[in-house]
């Protein structure tokens, strides 16, 4: 038995040994086809586009190096500072909307206390979430519709007069970051919900217990708790928002007169209806930077906040 | 006296709690309100959802009229046949792909191993857009527009995958896998038949991810497809609104009929797919 025991680990020390150099091989072979992949799909376009940023030329024409041109195109170019400025608009009205809802949804869920009903309200709060985004406006296109629309229908109850809603320039941007509320509250609604669940109830009855209100509990003991997931969610709103594309596109396509054109849709316009491929890709660049530093921030901010 | 004052308050309490409850469950109709309309808008003849001011239920219940329209003005079958086939591969791809990396990256020591994990993790840092018109150019060198490889380009392998299958694996104990070695188990065979069975939870929600994802994709084949045959749903979608005039009872029948497959997915594995949107979303 002992000796049986011994040949086993003898065998295994052995096999071991020898194994190393062709273990090596086997686990590079088992990631290899992935490395390749990314270098030739991810990596190799990634340093193409800042490599195009300081090139002209597109569909045909010859490629020809321009330096900084093609930045100094963009950044003068008062149109694109229109776009960007649309962008954060949506931005603005989108994201602390989303996540303040969200909260407030997430906090009232918490206080149900049948799982199963729970269950169906937040997977409800979710569902917007499984469908394309093409699909959404679409039919958000058609609430929105100003003379048959649902919209106007319901303001009509309050008295509210018809509003032109994407077909209104001041409107456009509202009516969009609303689709984007309604798109992702269900997100952050169950991040929350999830981090609410995990707070031991005992917190919260102490606080009670010593005289607080629910709203001095609330704000001195349930939300620092939260502040990670605030944090993480705002940031991953932020960066949704920002790439904000396929709703414009299909809704109003950037119209009317440009005040919901964004900065994907200069991307794109630039890209691929006039194939501009040197101003496109300062855009990509500058897309990639300002995503990278929002991540960069969570990365510090996350840092900090923990323990 | 004190004993009224605390059923007053008892009372007053459930009273609040029920207020807040039904704020709830209406915030949830809300939420269900834009699926309800599209739903009832796709049964409606083009006059009846011309009708001012506007009625709730369409005129006939079952008329299905519009979703026959839709095949017939479009391909609508094919456009579900190319989404659900270029999802479908790169579901399948993705899987295998990114759990085979995720096992190198877990259970193996390589030179460069944390360069290249760390390198794959970046990418979930790129914006898609920040790559693609070098893509494109790449696709149209290679002659890959309109082609169904053209389409899956960007999505054979998932780098999420690859993440949340280093995750799993490294979970499990070496022990079972240094058995299967010594029992003689070919490497391609433990993978196979050891590990892959081990982290199903995970493949499962890597896959509804995936299909999710590459079904709801728009931007990628709008850029990559013009040709009729290679369309995918969301293009079939679109291509109602850049029509001058907008026939909503056409569209809401043709956005009904890309969202059921997945909605049957969702009310199917509603907690599983909460579950894989939220971490990709954290993640990616």
């Amino acid at each position: 038995m002992l000796k049986r025991e011994r040949i086993r680990g003898l065998r295994r020390k052995l096999l071991g040994s020898t194994l190393a150099g062709w273990q090596k091989r086997i686990g590079f072979a088992f990631v290899l086809p992935t490395i390749l992949y990314f270098l030739m799909v991810y990596f190799y376009p990634l340093f193409q586009s800042i490599r195009l940023s300081f090139y002209e030329g597109g569909m045909g024409r010859p490629e020809r190096f321009v330096g900084l041109k093609p930045y100094e195109m963009v950044f003068t170019d008062l149109f694109f500072w229109q776009t960007v400025r649309n962008t954060l608009y949506f931005v603005i009205l989108s994201v602390p909307m989303t996540v303040t809802l969200a909260l407030g949804v997430a906090l009232l869920l918490n206080r149900i206390i049948n799982h199963r009903f729970r269950d169906i309200l937040s997977a409800t709060y979710f569902m917007p979430l499984v469908i394309s985004l093409v699909a959404a406006a679409l039919i958000w296109g058609w609430i929105y519709q100003p003379i048959y629309g649902l919209a106007n229908f319901i303001l009509s109850f309050f008295g509210i007069k018809p509003q032109k809603w994407l077909s209104s320039i001041s409107q456009v941007i509202p009516s969009l970051a609303t689709i984007n509320i309604w798109l992702r509250v269900g997100f952050d609604t169950v991040i929350f919900l999830a981090a609410l669940q995990s707070i031991p109830e005992k917190l919260q009855e102490a606080a009670k217990i010593d005289g607080a209100r629910d709203s001095q509990v609330f704000r001195y003991v349930t939300l620092p708790l939260l502040n990670n997931q605030i944090i993480m969610v705002l940031i991953i709103e932020l960066i949704f928002a920002f790439k904000v594309f396929d709703q414009v596109f299909v809704t109003t396509e950037g119209g009317p007169a440009n005040a919901s054109r964004v900065i994907m849709m200069y991307l794109y316009d630039s890209a691929f209806k006039w194939f501009k491929f040197g101003e496109a890709s300062v855009v990509a660049v500058f897309i990639f930077t300002s995503l990278l530093a929002i991540s960069v921030i969570q990365w510090v901010f996350l840092r900090k906040t923990a323990y | 006296m004190e004993k009224q004052h605390d059923s007053y308050l008892r009372i007053k309490r459930k009273f609040i709690s029920w207020i807040l409850t039904a704020l709830v469950v209406s915030g949830a109709v809300l939420m269900l309100m834009p699926f309800i309309w599209m739903f009832l808008t796709s049964l409606k003849r083009p006059e009846e959802i011309l009708r001012v001011p506007l009625t709730f239920l369409p005129d006939r219940l079952f008329n299905l009229q519009n979703y026959f329209e839709i095949f017939k003005r479009q391909p609508f079958h094919l456009y579900l046949w190319n989404t659900f086939f270029v999802s479908g591969v790169s579901t399948i791809t993705s899987l295998i792909f990114s759990s085979m990396a995720g096992y190198g990256f877990a259970k193996f020591n390589f030179p460069g191993k944390e360069f290249w994990f760390f390198s794959i993790i970046c990418i979930l840092m790129v914006p898609f857009q920040a790559i693609v018109i070098p893509l494109y150019q790449w696709v149209v060198q290679f002659g890959l527009i309109n082609t169904y490889i053209g389409l899956m380009i960007p999505h054979f392998i998932s780098a999420f995958g690859v993440f949340l299958m280093r995750e799993a694996i490294a979970n499990i104990p070496n022990d079972y896998i240094d058995a299967a070695r010594i029992d003689g188990s070919s490497e391609i065979g433990i993978f196979f038949r050891i590990i892959l069975p081990m982290v199903k939870p995970s493949l499962a929600a890597l896959a509804i991810i995936k299909f999710l994802w590459t079904w709801n994709e728009f931007f990628w084949p709008l850029v990559i497809t013009n040709s009729e045959e290679m369309k995918v749903i969301t293009l079939g979608l679109a291509s109602f609104n850049t029509m001058y005039y907008i026939e909503h009872n056409l569209a809401t029948a043709g956005a009904m009929v890309s969202i059921v497959p997945i909605l049957i997915l969702y009310l199917a594995f509603q907690r599983w797919m909460v579950k894989a949107v939220v971490m990709s979303g954290v993640k990616g």
